[in-house]
């Protein structure tokens, strides 16, 4: 089977689009690596304070005419953004695998939930209604108008290009407000493409801008006294004592999603057929990947066919160009990412743990590329709760088994560990699936399903550490982030 | 060949579909009774493709693992690509109905196969197979016919 074209196919030189207009910035550039072959694909600025704080003027500027255009007005703009989106489906999902490595059904799958976003946000003439109650007193009507606030700042991750600043930007623009995108600077590729249909679906200038750069982009959003509101999607430390308290600090709305480490309970009584391909998808950089399985139980020839089957499955797992489509799994996304894996894989054997798939060298890679940034997916054996490949996010196609007596010591396992983000049970008895969703202390839980991803319509949860805010992205809760209550109350004499 | 990705999938049943199109006009070329019917076969076929596609499109999500949904063996599903220069039309009509039963077959293991995963594709991967159990029997008929 032919490996797709890429769509990318000379150095793009990335620009900053703020007010309506794409403008070249006059910081410093950076190259935009394929993790497949590491070639350079583009080049992206390092943006400086001032054009942050132009793109957030712009944004500023524009929200007056913005807000008051009518609600089924932004909707038939997002509507227009929805065609382009699907019509440039391929296209888009082609330049997430250039630019990540992850495989093309993997892109298409985060094409398709962004897109969901989009449909959702469409919804907004309903979404955004109030409620009200007549006579509260003789005469006198109270009603709740939800109303946009602003301008927000999206902080995206480099795991999912496309899709992430997508749980919130759609729902940003249909309540109102204006948006400044800073993507990923390792991947930055996919928001240029989705800001350029933005444009052609025509958002007024100045609503939707995107801002490329680094920490002087992130901190000059943080400080800005324009900027009502950031969400961000990243790791926990970033989330937990930068973006959280910064947020607090200069009185903005904030949610911050973090990093997690999760894990998949898996009964005697479940269906390992089901269960087999739960693992290493987006080559475990997800925070929804089930870096840690938890075996319940002392059946031992259970627990063997458990470990044989998934490491049969893992070892046959197809490692290459995610633009060949007969490939399982893609490179991680750069070489410091593939460092910090190898080093967690020591860690673990360090303390105590038993590899018996190695993917640090177990692994083919189809076709000719260099082995820089691929791995294959590695399974330990005899971990423990408190090694840091349990506590710390390895983010990487790794999986740690662990073992437990009883389902109550399997949550009491989830739950002590810091980060809250998804947990899943693999049972076929009702008793135990119950027991286990009531009990444990996750903000994604899954029942047979090994990655818990909620529908644009729900939102995307999560617990603390994996988790900082109260509101989350996607769906109603991201509406009612996006607007504040006001409440009138009325009287005519 | 072993198949087990969406997107492999999805481009074998396209291949499948583009094969089985140049077939017919093929077909329609070498025997001018059954023109129509070959060449409206033909046109089917990229309604089907294109069918297929969207359907992958519309449910494929970041939260489904396709790239471990199939496991489909190619080599159970191939046919002859070519209908045979010297043979006359009852040759080539059974030679069709070899073919239609061999995408019959692929596309119902198909949505056997992925029928936990992504509801769209199985359904339509069904319908095609469906369509083609009728194309089979006008094949048939028209055998009987000659």
């Amino acid at each position: 089977m032919a490996i797709l074209e890429e769509p990318i196919k000379e150095i793009v030189e990335v620009k900053n689009y703020i007010d309506g207009e794409w403008v070249r910035s006059k910081g410093e550039m950076q190259n935009v690596v394929n993790p497949i072959n590491g070639k350079v694909i583009g080049r992206v600025p390092v943006s400086t304070k001032e054009e942050i704080d132009a793109a957030v003027e712009a944004a500023k500027a524009a929200f007056p005419d913005w807000r008051r255009t009518p609600p089924v007005a932004r909707a038939r703009i997002l509507f227009r953004l929805k065609e382009l989106l699907e019509a440039n489906f391929e296209e888009v999902s082609r330049v997430q695998t250039q630019e990540h490595g992850k495989t093309i059904d993997e892109s298409r799958g985060e094409t398709r939930r962004g897109i969901e976003n989009v449909e959702v946000a469409c919804g907004i003439p309903t979404l955004m209604q109030g409620y009200n109650s007549e006579d509260i007193a003789s005469g006198i009507d109270e009603y709740l108008v939800p109303t946009p606030l602003g301008v927000f700042g999206i902080i995206g991750p480099f795991n999912f290009p496309f899709m992430i600043p997508l749980w919130s930007a759609p729902y940003a623009v249909a309540t109102g407000n204006t948006i400044v995108i800073k993507p990923s600077s390792e991947v930055p590729l996919s928001q240029i493409r989705i800001a350029e249909l933005a444009d052609e679906a025509g958002f007024p200038p100045g609503v939707w801008n995107v801002v490329n750069g680094g920490r002087t982009v992130v901190n000059g959003m943080l400080d800005h006294p324009d900027i009502e509101g950031i969400t961000f999607v990243g790791s926990t430390p970033t989330a937990k004592d930068v973006i959280y308290p910064r947020c607090g600090a200069t009185g903005k709305r904030v949610i911050a999603q973090g990093g997690a480490s999760n894990f998949m309970v898996i009964m005697p009584d479940c269906n390992l057929t089901a269960l087999m391909t739960s693992f290493f998808g987006n080559a475990g950089q997800r925070c929804l990947a089930g870096q840690n399985v938890i075996v319940v139980g002392d059946d031992e020839r259970f627990y063997k066919e458990f470990v044989k089957g998934v490491v049969d499955t893992a070892k046959k797992i197809i490692i290459g160009n995610g633009l060949d489509e007969e490939v399982q799994m893609g490179p991680v996304r750069d070489t410091e990412k593939k460092k910090k894996i190898l080093s967690y894989i020591s860690t673990g054997v360090k303390e105590g743990a038993n590899i018996i798939l190695d993917g640090r060298s177990d692994f083919k890679i189809k076709g000719d590329y260099p082995d820089t940034c691929f791995l294959g997916a590695t399974i330990m054996e005899n971990v423990a709760p408190e090694m840091k490949i349990v506590t710390e996010e390895i983010f990487g196609p790794t999986m740690g088994i662990i073992r437990a007596k009883t389902l109550d010591e399997a949550i009491k396992i989830c739950n002590d560990n810091p980060f809250h983000n998804a947990d899943a049970v693999f049972t076929s008895n009702g008793r135990t699936a119950r027991e286990f969703k009531y009990s444990v202390n996750s903000g994604n839980v899954g029942i047979n399903v090994g990655i818990v991803a909620p529908m644009a319509f729900f939102p995307f949860s999560g617990m603390p550490d994996s988790f900082f805010g109260i509101l989350h992205t996607q769906g109603k809760e991201a509406i009612r982030f996006f607007t504040e209550s006001k409440v009138v109350i009325e009287r005519w004499p | 060949m072993q198949l087990n990705t969406s997107a492999s999938v999805i481009s074998f049943a396209k291949q499948l579909e583009a094969d089985s199109a140049a077939f017919y006009e093929r077909m329609a070329e070498r025997h001018s009774k059954e023109k129509e019917v070959f060449l409206t076969f033909s046109k089917e076929n990229s309604n089907y493709a294109t069918m297929i596609q969207r359907a992958y499109y519309g449910v494929i999500t970041d939260a489904i693992e396709g790239c471990f949904a199939f496991g489909v063996e190619t080599d159970e599903y191939a046919f002859k690509r070519e209908p045979a220069k010297e043979s006359g039309l009852t040759d080539a009509l059974n030679q069709a109905i070899d073919m239609e039963q061999k995408l019959i077959s692929f596309y119902t293991d198909a949505a056997e196969q992925s029928k936990a995963l992504m509801a769209d594709v199985p359904r339509t991967f069904l319908i095609v197979a469906k369509k083609r159990k009728g194309r089979e029997d006008k094949l048939r008929r028209l055998l009987k016919e000659t």
